[in-house]
């Protein structure tokens, strides 16, 4: 590496390995100076818990993407995760922890589905996770009726903190977020089925020639990644005592964006789970300072648009200039 | 005996290859014979007329679909049209209601809409970002800017210029219609018959073939996204004429539907390759769908579902047909 970069230029060597660093920090920079509570530890707590649902979804995209593939559904899973719950709960007077198995069960057979369709059929994952998104959105509009919440208010104590809860003042929806991406990073980064998935993700047909079981290694992802994604639902339930259908579909273009930010920031340009986790962060650090700044509902929605793409574009440029 | 057993086996493929334009044909005449009315004349031009705005979508996505190459992920695939369409009719509706004419409205918003065009074509062509990310992040960004322009309200249509795409008539056929089957043959002159339109479908057959017989790929793939953000403009009218002014959150169902009918479309070609004409006959099938099981009384909650469920239907056959063939 230092001798690929030993003629260039320091600025450059600069922007090529810290580019989408600095401009995170300028980001801050800006916000905090904007508004002094930005940096404070409170509102940073603030951003890292706003952040949790947006995390845990991003994991299981970042576990699909680098596959090769694309997930539409996440937020079915999302949605799916909180419903079975809920519903478990309520109507059936189950136990919280029974409930909140069911949950991610219900997100697992979102998983099942796209798996099966991708593995089973051959289906390409970005049409088959779309059929399951039309599919998904429809069977929660007739289980409630036209979209209608399903609220539930005397939620046991122990469910509802897993969104209101903290273990040592760390809320409980960061430590859910924290040992998931720990488990992911383990598999993704650091063992043997990872390095099959990523090999899987470069190219298929040579994993398929090295022997790799190209089409379990597929079947498993999209089912743990639905699971994953299902406990983001369980999460958005606890915190609002209710499910509301078709509230996860909002997560799904900021998953995908984390993730391909992510990737850029790798060396070689695969979607990892550090890369994922840096991110997620800068998105919620976007989020949150637009908010600070006390910008209208709708600029402050414009802005944070044009962001997206401009992080984007600038990740993607970073990693070209990298190569070149 | 040979030549028989792979005589039968092409018979095979092919009947398997026509069963996604069978099922729906079959859903229709479902449809037709649970509700007389649906086989009428004006439950026709109904349909037609609910699909204009798709159906220009889908005309400039196959553009880019033909350049690109039809590999969802790293193919041309531009997701970004619905909300440039959404984005001109804010445009236009905001400016017409202050006042100012068609004209200059309709200038602005082509402004735009070209300007969201270049953006994807710079992002793409010159910074080879993945299309599908690009233009999915595009589709965020020009529906926020589209919100900022209108404020998210209603603007009710006070040109009555618009309103005559839907009101007026030639010849006893919707103007509507006539403009947009002439847009499409324009459209299919331009892609499938001109210089330009074979070397874009070449650019998209092989990229590399492509560029070693010396065509320069890339403007060809920036020109597709540049054609698609203009028949997003188009479509901008076509979304104000059908509801009568501008609404918010119409982006999403466009963006489904456009997909939808671009696969159909697909599904439905012989070769399982994106064209224009299948694409065309996609949107209008999923306009018939939707309008046909209102008529037969289904449950609006269960539409996406039957959409969702044939979209599978219709894109499994056509993998398997493939393994067939």
């Amino acid at each position: 590496m230092a001798s690929e970069t030993a003629g260039t230029p320091l600025w450059r060597d600069i922007v090529v390995r810290f580019g989408f660093l600095i401009v995170f920090a300028l980001f801050v920079v800006f916000f905090a100076a904007w508004n002094p509570v930005f940096v404070q530890g409170q509102n940073l707590m603030n951003i890292i818990e706003g952040s949790a649902i947006l995390m845990i979804i991003a994991l299981g995209m970042t576990l699909i993407v680098a596959t090769g593939g694309i997930d539409l559904s996440v937020g079915i899973a999302l949605d799916f995760g909180a419903a079975f719950a809920i519903v478990a709960m309520k109507s059936f007077g189950i136990h919280w922890f029974g409930a909140a198995c069911i949950g991610i069960a219900g997100g697992a057979l979102v998983g099942l589905l796209n798996a099966a369709l991708v593995v089973g059929l051959r289906i390409s994952p970005f049409l088959a996770t779309l059929g399951t998104f039309f599919i998904g959105s429809s069977v929660q509009r007739i289980f409630t009726n036209g979209g209608g919440p399903i609220s539930y208010r005397q939620m046991p104590d122990e469910f509802r903190s897993l969104a209101l809860g903290d273990v040592f003042g760390v809320p409980s929806e960061v430590i859910i977020a924290l040992v998931l991406a720990a488990i992911y990073f383990f598999v993704l980064e650091r063992s043997v089925w990872g390095r099959r998935i990523h090999a899987m993700g470069m190219q298929r047909s040579a994993a398929v020639v090295a022997g790799i079981k190209v089409n379990r290694i597929l079947f498993l992802c999209f089912v743990m990644a639905s699971a994953t994604c299902a406990f983001g639902g369980l999460i958005a339930a606890a915190n609002i005592r209710m499910f509301t259908p078709l509230s996860g579909f909002a997560y799904l273009l900021d998953a995908i964006a984390a993730v391909f930010i992510g990737a850029a920031l790798h060396p070689r340009g695969r979607p990892n789970i550090p890369g994922t986790v840096a991110g997620v962060l800068f998105l919620g650090v976007v989020t949150n300072g637009l908010n600070l700044m006390g910008l209208n509902f709708n600029t402050k929605d414009a802005l944070s648009g044009i962001i997206l793409v401009a992080a984007l574009a600038l990740a993607v440029a970073q990693r070209n200039m990298r190569k070149s | 005996m040979l030549s028989r057993s792979i005589a039968r086996h092409r018979l095979m493929a092919e009947l398997v290859g026509f069963l996604p334009l069978i099922i729906f044909l079959a859903l229709l005449t479902y449809v037709g014979l649970n509700a007389p009315n649906f086989m009428t004349l004006f439950n026709l031009k109904l349909v037609l007329m609910q699909s204009l705005p798709v159906v220009l979508l889908v005309t400039g996505l196959s553009a880019v679909v033909m350049a690109g190459g039809d590999d969802v992920v790293s193919g041309g695939i531009d997701l970004s049209i619905p909300a440039t369409a959404v984005l001109c009719a804010g445009i236009t509706a905001v400016l017409l209601a202050s006042g100012l004419s068609l004209f200059v409205a309709s200038l602005a918003a082509l402004a735009a809409a070209l300007a969201a065009g270049a953006v994807n074509a710079v992002l793409i062509t010159r910074l080879r970002m993945t299309p599908l990310l690009t233009t999915l992040a595009m589709f965020v960004a020009l529906v926020g800017i589209n919100n900022m322009v209108t404020s998210r309200r209603r603007i009710n249509l006070t040109d009555g210029h618009i309103g005559l795409l839907r009101e007026d008539f030639v010849f006893g056929i919707p103007l509507g219609i006539v403009i947009v089957a002439l847009v499409v043959l324009v459209a299919y002159h331009l892609l499938h018959r001109t210089r330009w339109g074979l070397n874009l479908q070449a650019a998209g057959g092989s990229r590399d073939a492509a560029e070693i017989s010396g065509l320069k790929v890339d403007r060809l793939v920036a020109q597709s996204y540049l054609l698609a953000a203009f028949m997003g403009f188009l479509t901008g009218f076509f979304v104000l004429a059908r509801g009568n002014g501008y609404s918010p959150g119409v982006e999403n169902n466009l963006m489904l539907e456009m997909v939808l009918a671009n696969f159909l479309g697909a599904a439905f070609s012989p070769r399982r390759v994106v064209t224009m004409w299948g694409a065309v006959l996609g949107a209008v099938l999923v306009a018939a769908i939707s309008i046909g099981l209102k008529t037969i009384g289904v449950n609006v909650f269960w539409t996406d579902l039957v959409k969702g469920a044939l979209i599978l239907v219709v894109v499994a056959l056509s993998a398997i047909s493939q393994r067939v063939q």
